[in-house]
């Protein structure tokens, strides 16, 4: 359909540009410890300019795969610090896409709330039945999880 | 009904983490191209919000814009708004029936003052009283009226309800006017589309959920994050516009190819919406795409425009009549006129 | 109603109906004016008057040699915007939908970025006529109020064409009924201002023409 798919020259050349920008970003989180999310969605982007943009970055030691409202997959790139991030929705379908610069993306850590109210059921949990019996909280997980 | 718990409270009971706002708040930002820092900031207000109390009002409408909202196909990233919103009063949605649910909706009103969300879809009937639609004896105006008294915001969805939309067409028998003409003294939010695209509604709701104020609109009254470009700069058939290569019918080579619709009437060039690039059903497919012209469908009056198949550069109205009928007159007007001169001059030789 | 609905409505209508009514009026009005019989006999050798007429609109494409030198701007400058007109108007994909909404009419038309590029030259190209009026004491001394006015209903309509295709400044829907306001416009005042050469140009060349030729005894 994209017109433009097929000319690898620009597609490269926009994938540089963000690769710079990338690098730059990596310098922040290296000195300053600031945080970058470039969206992807957001940039004039076709398949073949992800592509290069995946290629320069390359793949890291750690890939995560989520099932937090449909899939989500959390991949480090050759470069530490910098992660790719792809959500989908119901099935295959890409709904965001990110290239975050951080030492670990903000899905991935358990949030504080969810890490107390956890903690208040596993205490219920030890004293009522035992540690092994899962609550009905989690029975009720609607597919979600 | 109002409850106390948070929204991050309330999916933990269900075995669902924070994570999913942080999720849902990716998706939508990016959806509505707000700033990262933003995105995230919406992640941590929807987590700690209360659930928001909605009362939908349905007047003169299809149901197509409940259709479109609940057309979403499981347990996904979507369908999280159904979480963050209590649905206090839906007529095709809500399994109560007569008093009980006329109860429901004044119980949630008075509960939530000044805090609920009044969704409507379908326009209000002003002729005649207002008698050409009404509910539980009301007639829709009064209903309105009662129910935005102390709401925090209204949305209008659909097109009918952000402007006339097709009661309201020519001749507009029932009087149909806009919610945006009734409503004056609080925020009305315009979702137009026949019907609107899904993540458009729900995308609305979060972000008054998340930050407690109206995103910014355009002149229409519409969030500019879903309305802010027209579907012709977005399209993919664009190129063909711009090469010059036009389907002239619909079953032509040229439509096959893909070509561009403008000859076939598309309205994409004058069209605020996102079916461009959300598209529908998932991202499957927009009318575009599906082979059919836009029709405008956003916009207001969109039926009275002079024909869906009308090119856009085209007149509208009887001007091949008034031409013709112009012809005849000028051909009379401009032989007489040298009739007049050829006697005048005769008779100066003969004089 | 929108602005773009009265444009495409009853301004481009009545403007067509005041178009063509006087049109028809006024050439109407001119061609059955008929002349005084010319009771000579002509000279053997004279050619005849349609072939007189046909080498006259031909020969007054280009300037006589003698002042073709003085004349090249005019000349070249000329032929530019007629023909960049003709090409905008007849070539672009818009234009010739609103003829063949009309009459059924239609032809195969040009890439819209071609148009796009010929419409900006074109503008040049009307500038430089003004330009070249304003500056040339013979052509500004000849000049009137009508020969501005002519210029600017045919320069109005391609500026707001391709400040519409290129988005310039405002919406779209608000520039393209700028834009049909302005051929509105254009069409109104055409039957009554010097514009009307487009009509009459090679009638009254070719009557030129015929009658210089023609050699009675």
């Amino acid at each position: 359909m994209n017109a433009d798919c097929g000319h690898p020259a620009p597609a490269a050349s926009l994938a540089d540009a963000v690769f710079a920008e990338l690098a730059h970003a990596l310098a922040r989180l290296a000195e300053t410890g600031e945080e970058t999310v470039v969206d992807l969605r957001s940039l004039p982007f076709g398949p073949a300019d992800l592509e290069a943009l995946a290629e320069k970055l390359g793949t890291g030691e750690v890939t995560v795969t989520l099932a937090v409202a449909g899939r989500s997959e959390v991949r480090e790139t050759g470069w530490a610090g910098i992660w790719w991030v792809r959500h989908f929705g119901d099935g295959e379908d890409v709904v965001a896409e990110e290239v975050q610069v951080t030492r670990i993306p903000e899905i991935l850590v358990s949030h504080p709330d969810d890490v107390a109210f956890a903690a208040r059921r596993m205490a219920d949990a030890v004293v009522t039945t035992g540690p092994q019996e899962p609550t009905a909280a989690d029975e009720e997980d609607m597919s979600r999880g | 009904m109002a409850e106390q718990k948070t929204l991050g409270e309330r999916l933990a009971e269900h075995g669902v983490s924070r994570r999913a706002f942080v999720k849902y708040a990716s998706w939508l930002g990016s959806l509505m191209a707000l700033p990262p820092a933003t995105s995230r900031a919406m992640a941590a207000e929807l987590a700690k919000a209360k659930r928001q109390s909605v009362i939908w009002l349905s007047f003169q409408e299809c149901t197509g814009c409940t259709e479109s909202i609940t057309r979403s196909k499981g347990p996904t990233l979507e369908d999280l708004i159904f979480d963050f919103i209590s649905l206090d009063y839906h007529h095709t949605l809500q399994a109560a029936s007569g008093e009980a649910i006329e109860a429901a909706r004044h119980a949630a009103m008075a509960e939530n003052k000044g805090k609920y969300v009044v969704v409507v879809d379908g326009s209000v009937p002003m002729k005649d009283g207002g008698i050409y639609s009404t509910t539980a004896g009301h007639s829709n105006y009064d209903t309105l009226m009662e129910t935005v008294k102390d709401a925090f915001a209204v949305i209008a969805v659909g097109t009918c309800a952000t402007y006339g939309g097709i009661p309201k067409a020519n001749p507009n028998p029932t009087g149909a006017v806009s919610i945006g003409d009734l409503v004056k003294d609080k925020p009305v939010i315009n979702i137009p589309g026949c019907p609107p695209i899904p993540e458009a509604m729900t995308g609305t709701v979060a972000y008054l959920l998340s930050f407690g104020k109206v995103p910014e609109l355009d002149h229409l009254g519409r969030p500019k994050a879903f309305f802010g470009e027209n579907i012709h700069d977005r399209c993919y058939r664009r190129p063909f516009y711009e090469r010059g290569q036009f389907a002239h019918a619909f079953d032509d080579q040229g439509a096959r190819d893909g070509w561009c619709l403008y000859e076939l009437g598309c309205k994409g060039p004058v069209t605020y919406n996102a079916c461009a690039t959300m598209k529908w059903n998932g991202g499957v497919s927009f009318p575009i795409q599906s082979g059919h012209g836009c029709l405008g469908c956003s916009e207001p009056d969109f039926w009275d425009k002079g024909g869906f198949y009308v090119p856009l550069s085209a007149s509208i109205g009887p001007t091949a009549k008034l031409v013709g009928g112009a012809a005849l007159a000028g051909a009379v007007a401009g032989v007489a006129a040298a009739a007049v001169a050829r006697h005048r001059k005769s008779s100066l030789n003969k004089g | 109603m929108d602005l773009l609905d009265f444009a495409r409505g009853p301004a481009i209508n009545v403007a067509m109906v005041v178009l063509v009514f006087g049109t028809l009026w006024r050439l109407l009005a001119i061609l059955f004016l008929g002349k005084p019989a010319d009771r000579t006999v002509p000279r053997l050798g004279t050619p005849g008057p349609v072939g007189a007429a046909l080498r006259e609109i031909f020969r007054r494409m280009v300037p006589h040699p003698t002042f073709a030198f003085a004349e090249r701007f005019s000349f070249f400058n000329g032929w530019v915007f007629h023909i960049g007109l003709a090409i905008v108007v007849f070539g672009f994909r818009p234009h010739v939908l609103f003829i063949k909404n009309l009459t059924g009419l239609s032809w195969p038309t040009l890439p819209s970025g071609v148009v796009y590029v010929v419409g900006a030259i074109t503008l040049v190209s009307l500038v430089a006529a003004l330009v070249r009026r304003l500056t040339n004491p013979v052509q500004r001394f000849i000049s009137g109020v009508g020969d501005y006015f002519a210029w600017f209903v045919t320069v109005f309509p391609v500026i707001t064409g391709l400040v519409a295709v290129g988005h310039v400044g405002a919406r779209y829907e608000t520039l393209l009924a700028i834009h049909i306001l302005s051929v509105a416009l254009l069409f109104v005042w055409l039957p009554f201002g010097k514009l009307f050469h487009a009509f009459l140009v090679f009638v009254s060349r070719g009557t030129t023409g015929a009658f210089l030729a023609r050699r009675g005894v």
